[in-house]
């Protein structure tokens, strides 16, 4: 704390940071909790209704059937994000040279915007033309799995989530990478004397080391792909039915296309409540196995 | 740190004889395995990004009768020509920048104020206010939607620059108050105590020594949150209904033609125009963005 320093002061660089923050982010939790209780859309008066937003979502199958898209969708970018992060980031330290270019190279996508990648991937996916996935598909004799990804209910889900692992796997790379680097050389070496191989030293003494950071970057990587949206919406708008369907996407139809605020804010609120519970799992689940 | 690292190293590179076993590996078939995947990593990450700028330089028919993945039999710069013909490419850059400025700016000043205040000056109740803010990290964008709509409806923000700036600003500020005060916490409080010695106030320390000596971490903030912001979608897509004020991402959606008929050698060319500036900031800043990256996570 600085020795001279007055109540003013404080209030001085506190207040503007807080009132942002407050307007854009506190107040529409509290509003969106408020608007849950009623029913609205936004033309006529709105009404009072309980909780009755609480028990439609309760009985709302195209709400869970976006529900299990979502952890459907959260699997997918989980393994690709953190899986290939993973993996990459150990490839990446068995290397000598060039690393820092792969690096930049890795984090590319995360630069392009979701649109862009939108479109990009429409035409990888595409049938008429021939996309990319259907070419080489097609180029190396496994022309049965040629299909029309996006159209294809049984693999339209898979298709939209890709992207988004794909956009964030240098990302994470580069966090775990870095945590790596920091695990000292001469416990590894230390290990290596006493005759552990590749995978028990990686299992037992660079994993642990880097478990704080892994926690950070499950819990990002797990709030970020709860909250996915752009990528889903732009690729299909949660279709063909609702076999992409996102509880983000349905909330935002809700919303913005069926003008129904009061559920759409329901819906919100559930979303909250859903990563909250999500960070609350995973700090339980990967602290618990480091005191085990 | 230094004194485990470096016996370490001496005895894996200095060393000559064959133990080593770092020489083994330098030749063994795991090595040769592991560059060829991080090579391949690397194109699968690069070559779709390739393939939009070679596709944004094919002619129109190369592209829709030949092989639209090989090499193009000419290189003609037309598509960019009615990229911007067709859209409104350059009020689209406009409006970005426009919105990119303001929300950075916000959060780069704001956050500092608002480290500065936690971490240096402190207070009663500073835990309680820095958990407040840490809780917007959390907190998807997602909540903000409906509430911001119907009050930006009711004050008439809605298709505005700010109806953007503030909810970008406000939802990456927890994070940049995060950044900002942990680099504070290097700053050695003795500096701090000869200035107030001096007689510096609050406010002189801050213009004369946090903000000299923080500008690596501005730099890293800006980066990190610029490429969100350029980049975003959903506040603009839910703030933002006439034309003139639509950012790139919004802008892009544009070359859609009715019936989803696509100008895709058009359409690439834009994605072109306007990833293009991000990637040159990109490859030339990537190091303060990658040392931020690093540093946030790993001190979280």
């Amino acid at each position: 704390m600085l020795p001279y320093r007055s109540r003013l002061s404080v209030a001085v660089f506190l207040v503007p940071p807080l009132a942002l923050y407050a307007v854009a982010v506190l107040l529409p939790i509290g509003q969106s909790l408020f608007l849950s209780l009623f029913s609205w859309d936004g033309i006529t008066d709105s009404q009072f209704v309980g909780l009755d937003n609480y028990r439609h979502l309760l009985t709302d199958g195209v709400f869970w059937r976006a529900f299990a898209n979502s952890l459907g969708y959260l699997v997918i970018c989980l393994v690709l994000q953190l899986g290939g992060a993973l993996a990459i980031a150990c490839l990446l330290t068995s290397i000598r040279r060039w690393r820092e270019v792969f690096k930049v190279l890795y984090l590319l996508p995360a630069v392009i915007s979701t649109v862009a990648i939108a479109f990009l991937f429409a035409r990888i996916y595409s049938v008429e033309p021939e996309g990319l996935l259907n070419g080489v598909l097609g180029a190396v004799g496994l022309d049965a799995l040629q299909r029309p990804w996006l159209s294809d209910v049984s693999t339209v889900l898979a298709a939209v989530s890709a992207p988004e692992g794909w956009r964030f796997v240098g990302l994470y790379t580069i966090i775990v990478y870095a945590a790596l680097l920091a695990v000292p050389r001469d416990l590894q070496e230390a290990a290596a004397l006493d005759g552990a191989n590749a995978w028990q030293i990686f299992w037992r003494i660079r994993f642990p080391y880097i478990r704080p950071v892994w926690i950070t970057t499950t819990i990002m990587a797990t709030t970020y792909a709860l909250r996915g949206f752009d990528i889903p919406y732009l690729l299909t708008g949660g279709g063909p039915g609702q076999s992409s369907e996102l509880v983000t996407t349905y909330m935002y139809k809700t919303a913005f296309t069926s003008t129904n605020y009061g559920y759409a804010s329901t819906i919100s609120v559930f979303i909250v409540v859903e990563c909250l519970v999500a960070v609350g799992l995973i700090l339980l689940v990967l602290r618990r196995e480091k005191t085990a | 740190m230094t004194t485990t690292i470096a016996p370490a190293r001496t005895s894996s590179v200095d060393a000559p004889p064959p133990p080593a076993p770092s020489a083994q590996h330098r030749r063994s078939p795991a090595r040769i395995v592991s560059r060829v995947l991080v090579v391949l990593i690397a194109m699968v990450q690069v070559y779709p990004l390739l393939w939009l700028f070679v596709t944004s330089v094919r002619p129109e028919r190369d592209f829709a009768s030949g092989n639209p993945f090989g090499i193009p039999g000419s290189i003609t710069w037309d598509n960019y020509a009615r990229a911007f013909d067709q859209g409104h490419l350059g009020q689209n850059i406009l409006n970005s920048l426009i919105v990119t400025a303001g929300a950075i700016a916000l959060i780069v000043v704001l956050g500092m104020m608002g480290a500065y205040a936690l971490q240096v000056l402190g207070f009663r109740g500073s835990r309680a206010v820095r958990a407040l803010f840490l809780l917007g990290i959390v907190v998807p964008v997602q909540i903000a939607l409906v509430p911001l709509f119907i009050d930006y409806s009711r004050v008439g923000l809605l298709d505005t620059y700010p109806s953007m700036i503030i909810p970008l600003a406000a939802f990456a500020l927890p994070m940049s108050i995060y950044l900002f005060s942990s680099f504070f916490e290097y700053i050695p409080r003795e500096t701090y105590e000869a200035a107030s010695m001096d007689g510096a106030g609050p406010y002189r320390i801050f213009a004369r020594i946090t903000l000299p000596l923080s500008l690596n971490t501005v730099v890293t903030v800006v980066m990190v949150n610029a490429i969100f912001i350029w980049n975003d979608f959903i506040f603009a897509n839910t703030f933002v209904l006439s034309e003139g004020r639509k950012t790139i991402p919004l802008g892009l959606q544009n070359y859609i033609g009715a019936m989803g008929k696509v100008d895709w050698t058009a359409t690439f060319a834009a994605v072109c125009v306007t990833v293009t500036p991000l990637l040159l900031v990109f490859l030339v800043l990537n190091r303060a963005m990658i040392y931020g990256l690093e540093s946030g996570a790993n001190k979280g």
